[in-house]
């Protein structure tokens, strides 16, 4: 079929705009994907290392250290999340409300911790939890222990600590997709539903959440990236400690990579089993939140 | 049982006050329409029956219970939302019988009610659909559906057609007629199309600007509106008005000047208290009223500026001399009327007078 050299020329200049765009992907994305799915299958340490086949597999089953780090970050999953995207839900049902007092200060006092600097907030959180922190002497005022918490060198309460920590960064960066589809939601059907003697709860449990489902999903699938990538808050809260009861896959990562020997091959087996992850657990959520109706 | 009464009903937002002393009796099982321009205070009126807006002021009694602070749903009331306001992700029949889940209905009963209101409302065929599968109609017939399930004592309904194409809107207006009959239950609608106010009310209450301007049967409003405003917005096209002074006035009559008609002097006859020879008064003419020249009381000439043939009748818009715009009805001779200029006659017992300040003379 003949072209019009219009339509050749259109085609060229469209190749020619998104052009940058794509070397730099190439260069930046697609090769170190690639070239870590290589180094993946790579054994050896620092700089001379070999083909190895599926020993970095093996050697994943074998390794306690592996195994520790994936069970805390299933741990933290299955506890954060939920835990977070029900406050979050929560608070923007609560500050939706028109009639609430004050709720523009509300809104961005529980957005702010989201766009603070990781490091400031890092170093308060410690000192709140240090063994003399702020946590400690509120706690035993009101009497509810009787001795200090060492929060951070106990396994327990380290993970509490992180799970806490992420939680206040978050919630409010998933708060804020809940209220802008809130107010997409046409307010006369909660007024119908009131009119009908639905009650609050059932016109948030049966109107509301039904209707940010999609959001919802969005935002599980999206915290779930999130935590499975948990790095910054162990690495400068506990640096995985105690005796790495907070030790993350990539802190994990961080560590056969730049903290021991390096071991950049194992390390790109690890960070797989996390793009495995991200793929089946995201998968597992649209499967679970699909529309059947739809 | 269901009739209602408001007494000195006041809203205000902030300093501003939308609703500003209302007094209202309306009959159990009437069918009564607030019509008003846009911005009047209607919706705000029916949300404040509704619950949905505090009463600042004033007494609203709905069968002869105070309701100012009783929560909607205890009001015996189901409204239906010009947005339709169904529940997106619920069948039509969910939606039907989604409240009544928390009213403690059993489940057979439900089915049941909702079964009944489909029927009446020729929804059987929908039930299992989505609101989103529906066309503009249906969704409004639904909307109906869910408040007519509840078996509530009053209908609220605000600008229920408002959304739909005109074909649609006169059929949805007969059905609405018909459920008026056949449920035998208060309706109180709220409409700016004064079309529909007067083919499905029993009661027209005409609002302006947060008050009632005058409140009677549809044609007692179109025969004998209390005032200009009433006058000029009941009927379509709407009432002509004339700018006049009073030039004589006594013995039961007053003697006009059409101000820029070449001094044409006009009498009407009056029964009740007269206006003071030099007063601004306007004269009020339907468009369907005006005779031809020679038969009436005074004749004015018109030139013609565009002729609106819709069949049966034909409307003609034209200018008097001093340029104020006249709409003419008319059914006969129409085609010579585009050909000639037309002189019209204002016929002394059909015309209106209204004093500066916009009340009726009688
Ligand atoms: N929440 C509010 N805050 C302040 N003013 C309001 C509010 N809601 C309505 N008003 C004002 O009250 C007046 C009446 O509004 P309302 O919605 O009752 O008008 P309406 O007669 O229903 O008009 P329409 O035919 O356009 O629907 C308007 O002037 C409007 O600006
Ligand atoms: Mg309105």
């Amino acid at each position: 079929m003949a072209q019009s050299a219009l339509a050749r020329s259109e085609r060229i200049n469209g190749w020619l705009f998104v052009m940058p765009a794509l070397v730099l992907l190439g260069i930046f994305m697609v090769y170190p994907i690639l070239w870590s799915l290589w180094m993946s299958f790579q054994v050896g340490r620092g700089m001379n290392f070999s083909f190895g086949g599926t020993a970095n597999i093996m050697r994943l089953t074998q390794d306690p250290v592996f195994l520790r780090a994936l069970s805390n970050t299933m741990l933290f999953l299955a506890m954060q999340v939920p835990i977070m995207l029900v406050l979050a839900l929560f608070f923007a049902n609560a500050l939706n409300d028109s009639k609430l007092w004050g709720r523009g200060f509300f809104r961005t006092a529980i957005f702010l911790p989201c766009v603070t600097s990781l490091v400031a907030y890092s170093v308060i959180f410690k000192s709140i939890f240090a063994i003399d922190g702020i946590a400690n002497q509120t706690l035993l005022v009101l009497h509810l222990i009787e001795n200090p918490i060492n929060w951070l060198s106990d396994p327990f309460w380290a993970r509490v600590v992180v799970i806490t920590a992420i939680t206040w960064r978050w919630t409010g960066y998933n708060m804020i997709f809940y209220l802008a589809a809130m107010q997409n939601i046409d307010r006369s059907i909660y007024e119908a539903a009131r009119i009908d003697g639905v009650p609050a709860w059932a016109r948030f449990w049966f109107i509301t959440v039904p209707l940010l489902k999609p959001v919802i999903l969005f935002t599980s699938v999206i915290s779930t990236i999130g935590t499975l990538q948990l790095f910054d808050e162990v690495n400068l809260l506990t640096q995985g400690g105690p005796s790495d009861a907070t030790l993350t896959l990539s802190l994990y990562i961080y560590n056969l990579s730049f903290r021991f020997m390096p071991s950049f091959g194992y390390a790109a087996t690890v960070s797989y089993v996390i793009v495995i992850l991200v793929g089946i657990l995201s998968l597992i959520q649209f499967i679970v939140a699909k529309d059947r109706r739809a | 049982m269901s009739s209602l009464k408001l007494r000195a009903v006041r809203k205000s937002y902030g300093n501003v006050e939308v609703i500003k002393g209302v007094n209202l009796d309306i009959k159990d099982k009437e069918f009564v329409v607030f019509v008003g321009p846009s911005g009047c205070g209607k919706s705000t009126l029916l949300r404040m029956i509704a619950g949905l807006e505090p009463i600042t002021g004033g007494d609203l009694e709905i069968g002869g219970q105070r309701m100012n602070d009783v929560d909607p749903s205890k009001r015996g009331i189901a409204m239906v939302f010009q947005s339709y306001a169904l529940y997106p992700h619920m069948t039509v029949r969910e939606n039907m019988g989604f409240a009544l889940r928390f009213a403690r209905v059993p489940k057979e009963q439900i089915a049941k009610q909702v079964n009944a209101a489909a029927r009446i409302l020729a929804l059987d065929p929908l039930l299992d659909r989505y609101p989103k599968e529906l066309s503009g109609g249906q969704r409004q017939r639904v909307a109906i559906g869910r408040a007519i399930v509840r078996q509530p004592e009053v209908f609220l309904f605000d600008e229920p057609l408002s959304n739909l194409d005109a074909e649609l809107r006169v059929h949805m207006r007969i059905e609405i007629a018909r459920l008026h009959k056949e449920l035998q239950t208060t309706i109180i609608y709220v409409t700016h199309d004064q079309v529909e106010a007067m083919t499905l009310a029993q009661t027209i209450v005409v609002l302006r600007d947060g008050i009632i301007e005058q409140v009677g049967r549809p044609l007692d409003l179109y025969d004998d509106p209390a005032n200009q405003f009433v006058a000029g917005f009941i009927g379509s096209p709407k009432m002509n008005f004339m700018a006049t002074s009073v030039v004589a006035s006594g013995k039961g009559s007053v003697t006009l000047e059409l101000t820029h008609q070449g001094k044409t002097a006009i009498t009407l006859p009056l029964t009740g208290p007269l206006p003071a020879i030099g007063d601004k008064v306007t004269l009020g003419v339907r468009p369907e009223h005006f005779e031809l020249a020679g038969s009436g009381i005074a004749d004015i000439a018109l030139d013609i500026d565009v002729a609106e043939h819709l069949g049966a009748t034909s409307y003609i818009y034209a200018n008097t001399a001093s340029g104020e715009q006249i709409i003419v009805e008319r059914e006969e001779s129409r085609h010579e009327l585009e050909q000639s200029g037309l002189s019209v006659a204002i016929p002394a017992t059909k015309a209106y007078l209204f004093d500066a300040a916009g009340q009726r003379l009688r």
